[in-house]
């Protein structure tokens, strides 16, 4: 593991915390940096929501594969023994003979992945959520790996507490709601763009997220903003106004 | 993970209905929240697009005060749910925090006899509907396990709410059925919410009108409402404002 790209990486996770920042646009960036970290295919972050559902609140990618291995998971998988457990849950070959979640497996077989990890995102006693990673190639990651995980899987939690302070939340529960409300508040915006441009949903995420941080507003308000807004012209008009830079970079 | 919960609970508001021969409402959701979370009563206030705020429901008349204070003041916990896109539960109102936060409801709610509220956002996504209050006269959280209920009671109220708009399923809904469209909520799929923006295009509706359509295109296609939405974003159907009348194609 590269030293200095692990020591980046917690630096830009640490400094995107700001007062206004968007958990949403968070976890989709720590999804990212996980597989450049770990070398590993993909990556998402799930979500547990009281009503008895695992849900994806961010992903590496926004392919449509990789989204149903996440709601498979919903009736087995390593996302759903992680969160029963609150253990980290590695399957090394999913390939192999008799695998542990067979309807899971054939499904990652078929999309690509060989290896796949759940790390449990734990808050006091309670299991909030996981960092599922995925690899092509089946092989679990090694040790040091899996504490780099881990440590991942922590930080996502600790994103997901930070918006307390935009919120003024009181609990974790309360945190949890608004960001499951942030994801779907961009699905419906990535919807109606999509729909306007003519493109995929994963390109008209990429304009949504550009358009927000070039311009330094929070993604999920650009995309409530673009979903309100009575025209499909994108950015809208009225869009709010740009907040004063917080950021030492970027 | 207690999947399968939102058909248990739907069928509790189901229940509800059917035992007073009525299509089911608001207020089923209303009185099946009083019993699941263990409160003295609990109301919602309905919030039509680009109009004012109204009391929908209410199960007693403390519950009606609650909800006009909130509305007179501009403060308190449900007023703060559509802001935040998240519940909000104080569990004991005497709690200082609440009195610094809202401190013209806070004092009153105390007087009318509530110890402790809850109050949950009625939205999908950028979608908002009202919200949900419920109080109870004695103090402590809501009872282990039953926030999940909590939320998929105020999903039933948000479908409910939005359905019952120009064209929902109560239009497209046939004469004589007691229970209408059911949840079909069991399981939140990215591509319902995916297809309700698209559709906001092709239809030049709001995302609130947009949702109604395609539940009210489900419900009298007799299909999947997460199979309606696959179809829409894969692109392999188009509701267009001059084929759709009333949900059917």
């Amino acid at each position: 593991m590269d030293a200095e790209l692990l020591s980046d990486t917690f630096v830009e996770l640490a400094d995107t915390m700001v007062a206004d920042f968007d958990v949403i646009d968070f976890l989709h960036m720590l999804a990212d940096r996980s597989v450049r970290l770990l070398a590993a295919s993909a990556a998402g972050v799930v979500l547990a929501d009281p009503r008895g559902q695992l849900r994806v609140a961010a992903a590496s990618s926004e392919a449509a594969e990789l989204m149903e291995l996440f709601q498979l998971q919903n009736d087995q998988g390593p996302c759903l023994d992680c969160f029963r457990t609150g253990q980290p849950v590695t399957a090394a070959d999913l390939a192999g003979p008799d695998p542990r979640w067979p309807r899971f497996a054939a499904a990652a077989v078929q999309a690509g992945f060989c290896g796949v990890e759940a790390l449990p995102m734990r808050l006091r006693d309670q299991v909030i959520g996981a960092l599922n990673l995925f690899s092509a190639p089946p092989g679990p990651l090694d040790l040091g790996d899996v504490r780099i995980a881990q440590a991942l899987a922590d930080v996502a939690t600790i994103g997901l507490l930070q918006e307390r302070n935009v919120r003024r939340s009181e609990t974790a529960a309360e945190q949890l709601q608004a960001a499951l409300n942030s994801r779907v508040v961009i699905e419906q915006a990535k919807g109606k763009l999509a729909e306007r441009l003519g493109i995929e949903m994963d390109r008209a995420f990429g304009l949504l997220r550009d358009y927000s941080r070039d311009n330094n507003l929070r993604l999920t308000d650009v995309a409530r903003s673009f979903v309100d807004s009575g025209v499909a012209d994108f950015p809208p008009p009225g869009m709010p106004l740009p907040k004063p830079q917080h950021r030492a970079f970027g | 993970m207690a999947s399968g919960r939102p058909e248990v609970v739907w069928g509790l508001v189901a229940s509800h209905a059917a035992a007073l021969h009525r299509r089911v409402s608001v207020a089923d959701v209303c009185a099946v929240a009083v019993s699941s979370a263990q409160v003295s009563g609990v109301w919602v206030t309905a919030a039509v697009r680009g109009g004012p705020e109204f009391v929908m429901c209410v199960t007693d008349p403390i519950c009606e005060q609650l909800a006009e204070l909130q509305l007179v003041l501009g403060e308190g916990p449900c007023h703060d749910v559509l802001a935040s896109a998240a519940p909000v539960l104080p569990s004991d109102l005497d709690h200082k925090q609440w009195a610094r936060r809202w401190p013209g409801f806070t004092p009153e709610a105390l007087r009318l006899g509530a110890a402790a509220a809850f109050a949950f956002p009625l939205l999908i996504g950028a979608i908002s509907a009202g919200a949900m209050g419920l109080y109870r006269s004695s103090p402590g959280p809501l009872p282990g396990g039953r926030l999940g209920d909590g939320l998929i009671l105020a999903d039933a109220a948000t479908m409910l709410l939005l359905d019952g708009g120009p064209r929902g399923v109560d239009s497209a809904a046939s004469e004589g059925k007691t229970d209408g469209q059911s949840l079909d909520l069991a399981v939140h799929r990215a591509e319902i919410d995916q297809a309700t923006g698209m559709l906001t295009g092709q239809l030049g509706v709001s995302a609130g009108e947009a949702f109604a359509r395609l539940r009210a295109y489900a419900y009298a296609q007799d299909r999947r409402l997460a199979d309606v939405a696959s179809d829409i974003v894969a692109r392999r159907l188009r509701l267009d404002p001059d084929a759709v009348q009333d949900g059917e194609p």
